[in-house]
């Protein structure tokens, strides 16, 4: 599967983050790309720069044949082969590298979703059920981009509820056909798609997936939606009126459709991660150049403190998002890559192997939208006026990250999935996550430890250590909400999504802590750099978990039950906050000399 | 034809630099890239593969690092690799540094040498006419066409203030290369994961230290340029500086 | 014999180049710490005017090196003949103008002499007896002072612009022919004749004005802004490589190395950062106003007003002032 080895040393489970402690070692970053992967890098972010960008009016004006040229052009590099077996044309590389390409062509949103709709939804689901048949016809075709691919599961009255879709199969009586009837919504690509992935239900019933020639006769594409924002891309419905599609162009199984939509949303989901942070970055180039350039009160306003404090922010979201985006990523690669024989090429191997991080590639999506949500709204105002006019660039920018919080699941199931993905796994004990939570009742009703976490020898000791502070707050709060509901959790979405906040946040300060440390101890330069960022990002996230922690704990208790749990709550949560003003002024001047975000 | 060519690895256009503690040199934890014009040369002489055939060998002199425009090179197309890996190569001087590629390619019979007509960080324009000399073969200068013919290669060169010439000459020769002769490719995927395949030489700074010899120029110290003009800088809304700009463009300048 | 400075001019096809008197200035200036004597030399055939027009300067002797195989250039035959030359005369400094045919033979004259050459210096250093020669390093960025380590004769060619070439001083000076040495054997190389693609309908270089667009511009459609200020000022549009390479403006209104030389009255630098190779062909501006939208830009260097900001606005504005003020008076 894979064709580099993953330089992690270690296979964790999924979720495991929250109850156990990684050695910097153990994760992979972007500082452990191979040169193959840097290179590669390179390429994709030279043809967005070079190719895309300047194309960017033509595309917003939907003209779709410059779209088409350029997702051909895309194909010609290689970039849409990532995923797909080499028997079948394509490069077979990694998820990391599949992820690199996502992340340095997204500095342009709308191409950036034509073209991650065709290598993911468009194209994935074949490579993992589609039969040697189905494989050998489209995806050579769709790994050079000849053949762009959709995917159309959404329908008007099913959304987040895919399962309930009323689209019809049913067999023909010749036995050779299905044929289909209903209606699909917000099928990204479908004006210009020659491929569409549909589900509907066979009889019904049975969820499925078929395969769905352009031109085959009762399919239709509806017009193009008017949109907030990715205008460059298209979106429209699409018909299926008596459509008539060969038995052979039946996805995976009759009735396991659901495999399917959802295995492909966990890749989707942490490819959007990563895709948030070429956006996150150009919009941050973009930012910077024009603070430089616009003076006021006589002096750049890149000089003043709390313009540079967004520029700080945004830096900081990027560097934080690499680090999960690429923990995650890594963690996946090397699950895969651990995958012996023909196994390899089983897609129920592969499918539970990226389940496993169903969680970490929910918080990836949620985290990651909000990131590229929070750097675009700081470069309109960093614009402020200007932000606000279609002249420049922060406009467009602002409109069509918003979206990402919409699709792939909206961050609000997400937000359950990542609660309740951990509840379950813990209620099963398949997390060991009940005796973390035990064990560390024991511990806060003992007498406090005079131990001194400051002992070790370290830069970061003050972030190790409040780490470990938010993931007991973590557990302590989550053993609070499970002890009162119980399974009934499920249905206190705010606890849920609360919760899901926490556990977010502890994620992106692991991943970012630990990549500090691993780049302080190659003594790189940009040790420094990297560590005034953890340290505020630290405490970003730690009043977050403060602030979210405190919310459920007087959900789920009140009286004496409160206040003993905030005494406790308390001591969990103190510490000394450092001095985050000046070390995002560190951060901005990098940042600021650099002309865009470096490391 | 057998091509090589002649890359350099310099600090990235828009990286911003800064002066080591000496004072002697830039400090090196700065970004790197292929020397622009090197580009343009080894865009030329995969094309020139393309259409005659041959092979095309990619070589650099410089400390590990360096090696990323190699392996570059190699997924753009390149052949195989030499590298003359050492930190000593970066500070020979242009006579040096082309006996060091001309010993490190002895044995090799190239038809041609590309290589871009100067550097971004040293500027001299020199080696590759340096090796010419060395090797004992022809050479020009600031080429923007190159046509193979029957008894050799049928050039264009630029000269200053919008002239050309044409000029015939016969291999083996070297040639520099300016940029802007071609449209530059991208490195493909396919290539990049082929690169790894690809032969590359490590020729070590011993193996070649017999054909050097002293540094005849030495850089006594590298500084920020003091300005040689008094610039004044106009501030204001842009009709504010519009007004300014054109009172001076009545009063001192006196052109309206 | 006298310790001499010997500075190699050039011409093409009989016609002197003038960054030959910018050399000859470096000369004197060099000559005036150092008490070498400055000799001119240049090579060709039929250079009479050529060696007048060269006398006309405080030298100490002017030659001519003739020769058939001369005519038309070649290095081979340049390299050759000059290094019998310069081994003859062994003056201590060898200076030349940095044009496109030094680039091309210089530094293969000095391996020939087994010496070395400091190339493209933009001045001299004369310290506690030591010459030391300033470049440019890393663009521009940086400027580095180079020293000779080795022996006699030391090879240096100055920038385009380096000195004056009008403040080389004025004399009288014998001249004399030098017989080639020329190689035995068939010239490897064939030159054909110079010509030049673009016809020069605009003659930049008697412009008074000029207005000239770089890569800040962005699009085609953009350099209608900067039409409209060389309209309002009554001066001629001009640009930097990159423009003439999109074809956005043709390549006969390119100014720098591989352009036109200029040295209009007032020169508008508009989203041109100030690459060398444009600096170069108008740095001999009386006043040059540049605005470019990065502080940082060499443009700013050698301009005498600047605005940093961004072009889409000032501009217009300053044409609508220009207007505005041109129609008031």
């Amino acid at each position: 599967m894979a064709t580099v080895a993953s330089p992690i040393a270690k296979s964790v489970a999924g979720g495991s983050f929250l109850i156990e402690n990684r050695t910097p070692a153990e994760v992979f970053t972007p500082e452990d790309f191979s040169e193959e992967q840097r290179q590669i890098a390179e390429t994709t972010s030279q043809f967005a720069a070079n190719e895309v960008l300047p194309a960017a009016d033509q595309l917003e004006a939907k003209n779709f044949e410059v779209t088409r040229s350029l997702l051909k052009k895309a194909g010609d590099l290689g970039l849409m082969a990532v995923d797909i077996p080499e028997e079948y044309g394509g490069l077979a590389m990694n998820k990391t590298t599949s992820a690199i390409v996502a992340d340095r062509l997204s500095i342009y949103a709308s191409f950036s979703v034509a073209f991650s709709a065709h290598v993911g939804i468009g194209t994935l689901p074949i490579v993992w059920y589609g039969t040697d048949e189905q494989k050998k016809k489209f995806l050579p075709k769709l790994a050079t981009g000849e053949w762009i691919g959709a995917y159309a599961l959404s329908e008007a009255t099913s959304g987040s509820d895919a399962m309930n879709i009323r689209t019809r199969a049913e067999l023909a009586a010749d036995g050779k056909h299905y044929v289909l009837n209903g209606e699909k919504m917000w099928i990204t690509n479908a004006g210009f798609a020659d491929l569409f992935t549909v589900f509907a239900k066979i009889d019904g019933e049975k969820f499925s997936a078929f395969l769905i020639e352009r031109g085959t006769p009762g399919l239709s594409i509806g017009a193009e939606e008017h949109k907030l924002g990715i205008r460059g891309s298209s979106t429209c419905p699409l018909i299926l009126s008596d459509c008539k599609v060969p038995v052979e162009n039946l996805l995976g199984e009759a009735g396991k459709g659901h495999h399917i939509a959802f295995n492909i949303l966990n890749i989707g989901r942490f490819k959007l991660g990563a895709a948030c942070l070429g956006g996150a970055r150009n919009s941050l180039t973009n930012g910077i150049r024009y603070a430089k350039e616009r003076k006021a009160f006589g002096k750049s306003i890149v000089d003043f403190g709390l313009v540079q404090e967004k520029i700080a922010d945004s830096a900081i979201g990027v560097f934080v998002g690499e680090s999960m985006a690429y923990r995650t990523v890594g963690m996946i690669d090397h699950a895969l890559a651990a995958i012996e024989g023909d196994a390899a090429h089983s897609s129920r191997e592969i499918q539970k192997r990226v389940e496993e991080y169903a969680v970490e590639c929910s918080i990836l999506k949620v985290w990651g939208s909000e990131m590229l949500d929070m750097v675009v709204d700081h470069m309109v105002q960093i614009y402020a006026g200007y932000g606000y006019v279609e002249e420049y660039p922060a406009e467009r920018a602002y409109r069509d990250s918003r979206i990402n919080r919409i699709f792939e699941g909206t961050n609000e199931i997400n937000r359950l999935i990542i609660t309740g993905w951990l509840m379950k796994r813990a209620m099963t004990g398949q997390l060991a996550l009940m005796p973390a939570i035990a064990k560390l009742m024991e511990e806060v009703m003992a007498p406090p430890s005079f131990d001194d976490p400051n002992a070790l020898d370290e830069p970061l000791v003050n972030e190790v250590g409040l780490l470990a502070s938010a993931k007991k707050i973590a557990l302590f709060t989550a053993g609070a909400a499970s002890q009162k509901y119980m399974a009934a959790l499920v249905d206190q979405q705010e606890v849920m999504g609360e919760l899901a906040d926490i556990l977010i946040q502890v994620y992106s300060f692991e991943s970012a802590l630990l990549r500090a440390q691993k780049l302080s101890a190659s003594s790189s330069t940009s040790a420094a750099l990297a560590q005034a960022m953890v340290k505020v990002h630290a405490e970003h996230c730690f009043s977050a978990i403060e602030t979210a922690a405190r919310r459920v704990l007087a959900a789920v208790a009140e009286g004496d039950m409160l206040r003993t749990r905030l005494a406790i709550f308390r001591r969990l949560s103190k510490h000394t906050p450092v001095n985050t003003i000046e070390l995002n002024r560190v951060v901005a001047r990098a940042m600021i000399e650099a002309g865009r975000y470096s490391l | 034809m057998k091509i090589l060519v002649c890359i350099k690895q310099v600090p990235q256009k828009d990286a911003p630099l800064k002066l080591n503690e000496a004072g002697t040199w830039i400090r090196e934890d700065v970004s790197y890239e292929v020397n622009e014009p090197d580009a343009y040369a080894l865009e030329e002489a995969l094309r020139q593969k393309e259409k005659h055939g041959g092979e095309v060998v990619v070589i650099t002199a410089g400390p590990t690092r360096s090696q990323q425009v190699l392996r570059e090179a190699l997924a753009k197309g390149a052949d195989r690799a030499i590298h003359l890996e050492d930190d000593r190569f970066g500070a020979l001087e242009s006579t040096n540094t082309a006996r060091a590629i001309a010993a490190a390619i002895e044995g090799e019979k190239f038809d041609l040498v590309v290589t871009g007509l100067q550097s971004d960080d040293y500027g001299a324009a020199q080696t590759g006419v340096l090796l010419a000399e060395i090797l004992g073969w022809p050479h020009a200068t600031i080429i923007i066409g190159i046509e193979k013919t029957d008894s050799g290669v049928h050039l264009k060169r630029e000269l200053e203030a919008g002239h050309y010439q044409f000029i015939d000459m016969p291999l083996p020769a070297v040639l520099t290369i300016q940029s802007g002769i071609n449209k530059l490719r991208y490195a493909t995927l396919i290539g990049i994961k082929q690169a790894k395949m690809k032969p590359m030489r490590k020729v070590s700074y011993g193996e070649v230290e017999a054909k050097l010899s002293k540094n005849l120029q030495r850089i006594e110290r590298l500084y920020v340029p003091v300005k040689q003009k008094k610039t004044e800088m106009l501030e204001g809304t842009p009709p504010e500086v519009a007004k300014k700009l054109v009172e001076h463009l009545r009063n001192t300048v006196r052109v309206i | 014999m006298a310790d001499c400075i010997l500075v190699v001019a050039e011409h093409r096809e009989g016609k002197l180049n003038r960054a030959s008197f910018e050399t000859i200035a470096g000369a004197q200036a060099i000559s005036k710490e150092t008490g070498w004597a400055v000799e001119v030399v240049v090579v060709g055939e039929g250079l009479d005017a050529v060696i007048a027009e060269l006398a006309t300067k405080i030298v100490s002797r002017v030659y001519a090196i003739e020769a058939a195989a001369l005519a038309a250039y070649t290095s081979d035959a340049y390299v050759y003949a000059l290094k019998n030359f310069v081994s003859t005369k062994q003056p201590k400094l060898v200076l030349f103008p940095h044009t496109y045919q030094v680039r091309d033979f210089a530094p293969r004259l000095a391996l020939a002499l087994d010496r070395t050459l400091i190339s493209d210096a933009i001045g001299y250093k004369f310290e506690s007896g030591k010459l030391l020669f300033s470049r440019q390093m890393f663009q521009g960025k940086f400027a580095a002072d180079v020293s000779f380590a080795g022996d006699p004769p030391w090879l240096v060619t100055f920038q385009i612009g380096a000195f004056r070439g009008d403040l080389a001083e004025p004399g009288s000076a014998p001249t004399e022919k030098v017989t080639a040495a020329v190689a035995e054997g068939a010239p490897r190389v064939t030159p054909h004749e110079v010509f030049q693609e673009a016809k020069q309908a605009v003659d930049l270089s008697q412009a008074a004005i000029i207005i000239a667009v770089g890569r800040g511009i962005k699009e085609q459609k953009n350099v209608a802004i900067a039409e409209n200020l060389a309209a309002a000022l009554g001066g001629e549009l001009a640009a930097s490589r990159p423009i003439c390479d999109n074809g956005w403006l043709p390549l006969e209104r390119q100014v720098g190395s591989s352009g036109q030389t200029v040295a209009p009255k007032l020169y508008i630098a508009i989203g041109i950062s100030g690459a060398i190779q444009h600096i170069v062909g108008m740095k001999g501006a009386r006043t040059i106003v540049a605005i470019n939208k990065d502080a940082e830009a060499p443009i700013f260097e050698i301009a005498d007003i600047g605005v940093v900001g961004n072009l889409f606005d000032i501009v217009p504005a300053l044409t609508a002032e220009i207007v505005k003020v041109k129609a008031g008076t």
